[in-house]
């Protein structure tokens, strides 16, 4: 068994904590190049030089006072857990910020190790800094690392080793003479206890009236304590800025500011925030279609031939191969296809995230948020939300105010997710003409109800004055293909998780449900065909007349996708394939062939201005036009709307439970519904009348 | 337990009148006085509140010169060493400058 090491990563926020970790840890935790990516402790562990190093990364703080959510969590890690080693991550750029944070953790007396983080960067802007010289000064062990290309990680490794073998604690921090002759007389009253400095200058602030040093002091500095030892911790940073970093004159002009004189200006700024926007739908769009329609191709022709010519070699009955086209090929390799336009979106959103644009939209666009009575920081939250609402519930922990915080989160489930997207492509495109058009209307149709909802409940609810905003703009970088593909990765990999647990398992219970009881002539006899007969009553008045419909509705709360999967599974079951003649290798070399083919098309289609958009031309034309009798254009419409609407999605009914409260959470879901529903109602009602 | 959160209001409120009676608020230049492009240096803090703290920490601190980048609504892109932080007009008019 070996010896554990626990290890915090402390530091500011956007220093560069999470990058060292998968660097040190081979982790594959999610990194973007602005405040507050991370919103809870995470984890690493690594095996090094025969010690168990358990790494807990923490949320960026700015001090050991905090304010917001996630800065508790860092905060009280830090005082509670005690880690053997902190680990004080510092942005070399901004050091002399950063070195508040440092000057308190030094306070702490614990064993600590001080990474130079982007001393590359730094470099570039005339800032030098000794390391040896520095942790001689402190007397703990400094190392420069570089986030960018993991250098420095193993000197890093070898500090925090060594510096938990030793227990080697920094130096006392000295303040100004009258400071610490108070403190003195504190320490002696405790008779010899050992007590580190932060402890003995919370007593000295936080004492009563009869303490003697704070009202000496106060008298002295003319200044409140708070304040005398605040301005003492700043003097120490700066002291010991000047006194271990060198800056020189570098005449080039930092490029950052080049690129926000452009982006961040009063009016091209939010044009181009528009046109981000606009590229952000036309390349995730276009350049996805051809490789969908590539996928489908693969599981149709090759995959599903492939299996049912092997499964009829095997024999075992009819019912094999059904299941396996039902619920298999129909259910889940249905929602398969729409991988690659999942992947798209992820990795455009990473781009955005990483190129340091995010938190300049969250500024550009406070501007219309707060005369709506919103927080222009709560941007960020909404934006994730079109890759996620799950991650995106948990950045509103980024807002310091709660007000604000329910704000946000009673938006968020409206801005409209990939999962919805997947069946807005493929019910946009079975029945309208100009599928683009229907799917932003319905983005910006959840935008407006987000907005509308979060007027109302300012008027009822959360009245109050809209509060300060205070916000870190982090330098432009280039993002790295390696680390943003690795972000696409990690999402394509839980996307297909999913698909092979929930998905799986939902269309395996509609199959079943299906074909219960046994031997049926009809499928409308059966429990599947009952259990959705029961809900469509409350379907009818919003244009669902169908149980295949409403039957798949149930298991979609678990996940929008699956509503898809459900019919997908129901719908095949009508479709009667023949069952062409299957050859191994052409049938290879075709798909091949089709991939090349995709690629160019992908790689074409960005050249044109408009967006084309998703037009399937071959592919599923059985199943598409099977579910097409069930629908028309009113009802199809409208059953997209209460999919927008409606939370359809136990993550995110579960994680807003735990960030904003269980009663809140239920009844976000029941006005989500309502809203949805009523919607609907309206939509279909009109659009029949057409 | 937070280590500056606690101070108590009255010691606020009497700092700040003390120093309303020394210079009246409205005749101290601030940041939100300057306009884009200007280059001013942090004197003081009229009011040291929560946000105050938080952008102290955030490196607006006495005597740091501060650029003003951009101005936009109620926000304020504001440079310091190299960081640059989106204050608001309310956070803005506690920052003395010269």
């Amino acid at each position: 068994m070996n010896e554990i090491i626990k290890v915090a990563l402390a530091g500011n926020p956007n220093v560069g904590k999470t990058t060292l970790l998968n660097h040190a840890a081979k982790t594959n935790l999610k990194v973007g190049n602005w405040a507050g990516v991370t919103v809870e402790k995470r984890e690493g562990f690594l095996n090094y030089k025969g010690y168990d190093i358990h790494f807990i990364d923490l949320p960026g703080i700015y001090t050991l006072e905090p304010i917001s959510e996630d800065e508790y969590i860092a905060y009280n890690f830090i005082a509670d857990e005690k880690p053997d080693v902190i680990v004080n991550v510092i942005e070399t750029t901004n050091a002399e910020r950063d070195l508040l944070l440092t000057t308190e953790l030094l306070e702490l007396k614990r064993p600590m190790v001080i990474a130079l983080n982007m001393s590359d960067e730094a470099h570039k802007l005339g800032i030098e800094v000794d390391s040896r010289h520095t942790s001689e000064l402190l007397d703990i062990p400094v190392v420069k690392t570089n986030g960018r290309n993991g250098d420095g990680v193993s000197e890093l490794l070898d500090a925090i080793v060594e510096s938990a073998e030793n227990r080697r604690v920094p130096k006392t921090v000295r303040y100004s003479e009258h400071v610490e002759d108070a403190l003195g007389a504190l320490e002696r009253r405790q008779h010899g206890a050992e007590i580190d400095k932060r402890t003995l200058l919370r007593m000295l602030t936080e004492g009563d009236g009869q303490n003697e040093e704070k009202a000496n002091l106060e008298k002295f500095f003319r200044k409140d304590i708070n304040s005398i030892i605040k301005d003492e911790r700043y003097a120490f940073a700066h002291g010991f800025y000047n006194e271990a970093f060198r800056k020189r004159k570098v005449t080039a002009r930092d490029i950052t500011d080049r690129i926000d004189k452009v982006i961040l200006h009063p009016i091209l700024g939010f044009f181009i925030f528009l046109l981000v926007m606009f590229l952000l739908f036309k390349i995730s769009f276009d350049f996805s279609t051809p490789f969908m329609n590539w996928t489908q191709g693969l599981i149709d022709n090759f995959f599903s031939p492939l299996v049912l010519s092997f499964l009829s070699g095997v024999g075992g009955g009819k019912w094999l191969p059904d299941f396996f086209s039902q619920a298999i090929v129909g259910g889940v390799g249905f929602v398969i296809t729409f991988v690659p336009l999942i992947a798209m979106i992820y990795f455009l959103i990473a781009l955005l995230e990483m190129s340091g644009y995010m938190p300049r939209i969250a500024f550009i666009m406070d501007r219309f948020m707060h005369r709506l009575g919103l927080h222009g920081k709560g941007m960020i939250p909404l934006l994730l939300g079109f890759g996620c609402n799950v991650p995106a519930v948990m950045a509103t922990r980024t807002l310091e105010n709660k007000r604000d915080k329910l704000l946000v989160m009673a938006m968020i489930p409206f801005m409209s997710c990939p999962a919805r997207l997947v069946v807005f492509s493929f019910f946009a495109v079975l029945f309208f003409v100009h599928p683009a058009v229907v799917i932003f209307s319905l983005y910006f149709l959840g935008i407006a109800i987000g907005l509308l909802t979060a007027f109302f409940l300012r008027k009822t609810a959360y009245r109050g004055k809209l509060s300060h905003f205070v916000m870190e703009l982090p330098p432009y970088r280039v993002p790295r293909l390696r680390t943003v593909l690795l972000i696409v990765w990690v999402q394509v990999k839980s996307f297909l998780y999913k698909a092979g647990t929930v998905i799986f398992a939902a269309s395996v219970a509609i199959w079943v449900l299906l074909n219960t009881p046994p031997n049926l002539k009809s499928q409308s006899d059966s429990a599947a065909a009952y259990v959705g007969k029961a809900i469509t009553p409350i379907l009818k008045p919003i244009g669902i007349n169908d149980w295949r419909i409403s039957t798949s509705l149930i298991p979609a709360f678990l996940a929008r996708e699956i509503v898809l999967s459900s019919m997908g599974t129901i719908y095949s079951a009508d479709v009667h394939k023949k069952n062409p003649e299957f050859h191994f290798l052409p049938a290879l070399v075709e798909q091949a062939k089709a991939l090349g083919s995709a690629t160019k098309e992908s790689f074409m289609s960005l050249l044109t201005p408009g967006i084309q958009t998703l037009q399937t031309d071959e592919g599923n034309r059985n199943l598409a036009s099977a579910i097409r009798s069930s629908f028309t254009p009113a009802s199809a419409l409208s059953f997209m709307i209460f999919l927008l609407l409606y939370t359809s999605c136990l993550a995110t009914v579960a994680v807003m439970a735990r960030e904003g409260g269980k009663t809140f959470a239920f009844l976000f879901l029941a006005y989500s519904f309502v809203i949805a529903w009523g919607v609907a109602f309206v939509v279909y009602q009109v659009g029949s009348l057409i | 337990m937070t280590f500056f959160g606690d101070r108590s209001v009255k010691a606020e409120a009497a700092r700040a009148a003390k120093k309303v009676a020394l210079k009246p608020t409205d005749q101290r230049k601030t940041i939100k006085d300057l306009k884009v492009g200007d280059t001013a240096q942090i004197v003081d803090f009229i009011i040291e509140n929560e946000p105050v703290r938080k952008i102290q920490a955030m490196g607006l601190r006495r005597g740091k010169k501060v650029t003003i980048m951009q101005k936009l609504g109620r926000g304020i892109v504001v440079k310091t060493s190299n960081s640059r932080i989106v204050i608001t007009v309310d956070v803005a008019r506690n920052v003395e400058v010269k």
